[in-house]
């Protein structure tokens, strides 16, 4: 019986130390309060950009000249080319769709519509932006933006883009 | 006599519901915590694009590169020489590819993704020289970072 009794006072003597353990969790607290940055939220332009290559006819196209009926010089080439020179200041000076000038991101993305469009059946299926050297990236990306937002002849949305630096002071 | 000092005795304050407090703060912290964060420079400034896109690039190889205005490759706050920083990356990004498929090429575009994260007043040519880099050394995937107007 006696025995017993000093089991119950044995097991009601049983206390865990919670202080060191606190101490750690606060430490291990400290340490993830101090280092937390709330990374902000980016958006991307997801692009594949192979190295610029000579502008090219599309695969299976008639040859120059093959068709005389054609008297649309960019049909059947595979490549757009986009000029856009610089201003001193980095800005958009002006804009060019193969040679035609455009004024401003509006009147390009309407002028793309047209000439990328599924009604244009045109075969390009990259587009060459050929860039002023002192243009501001966020001049550049106003320009990648209206491009990407393009959808090709064939239903796909453009996502091939190549870059060409024009050399300093380059004018239309 | 006896009674006042087991009563004394037993004045512990008890620390069961703070611990539990304090390991639901650290498991929060743990989970929202994003290390990734530390490869962003967060003094460039972004251009504004609309058509910007948080996109879940989970499990996708992706290689941050910081530009800032004058041109300078920032990688975790230090700045790199660029042709040598990208021509090693290219080469971990090829081993990398060559371990998980052993008929890649060298002529196959690396699998790696570039993340340019320049800043907006970056003038083209110097963009272009890291752009033309990674090309040069078989990168054709590109991200461009951009804040989204929205």
């Amino acid at each position: 019986m006696s025995r017993h009794k000093k089991k119950h006072k044995g097991s009601e003597a049983v206390e865990l130390n919670l202080a060191a353990m606190l101490d750690m969790a606060f430490q291990l607290l400290t340490f993830f309060i101090l280092t937390f940055k709330p990374s902000p939220v980016e958006g991307q332009i997801n692009l594949k950009l192979p190295p610029p290559q000579p502008v090219a006819g599309a695969k299976g196209a008639p040859k120059a000249g093959e068709n005389e009926a054609n008297n649309d010089p960019v049909q059947n080439l595979n490549s757009l080319i986009i000029s856009v020179f610089a201003a001193p200041n980095g800005r958009i000076a002006t804009m060019a769709v193969g040679e035609a000038n455009v004024a401003g991101t509006t009147a390009l993305d309407g002028r793309l519509k047209q000439v990328l469009g599924p009604e244009s059946g045109a075969s390009f299926d990259q587009v060459i932006l050929q860039v002023g050297s002192k243009l501001k990236y966020d001049e550049l990306m106003k320009v990648v933006d209206v491009c990407t937002k393009q959808t090709l002849a064939n239903g796909e949305k453009l996502t091939k883009l190549s870059f060409v630096e024009l050399p300093d002071g380059a004018t239309p | 006599m006896s009674g006042s000092l087991a009563s004394a005795a037993s004045a512990e304050p008890n620390l069961t519901p703070m611990l539990d407090m304090v390991f639901q703060l650290i498991t929060f912290f743990m989970l929202v915590t994003n290390f990734k964060a530390a490869s962003l420079d967060l003094s460039l400034q972004l251009p504004v694009v609309g058509s910007a896109r948080s996109v879940d690039t989970e499990g996708v190889d992706l290689l941050i590169l910081n530009i800032d205005k004058s041109g300078k490759l920032n990688i975790y706050g230090i700045a790199r020489d660029i042709p040598s920083y990208i021509k090693g990356e290219a080469k971990a990004s090829f081993e990398s590819a060559k371990r998980e498929n052993s008929k890649f090429d060298k002529k196959d575009d690396l699998p790696t993704t570039i993340v340019v994260r320049a800043d907006k007043q970056t003038p083209f040519s110097l963009l272009n020289v890291v752009i033309k880099t990674c090309q040069d050394n078989g990168f054709r995937k590109f991200a461009l970072k951009a804040m989204n107007s929205e």
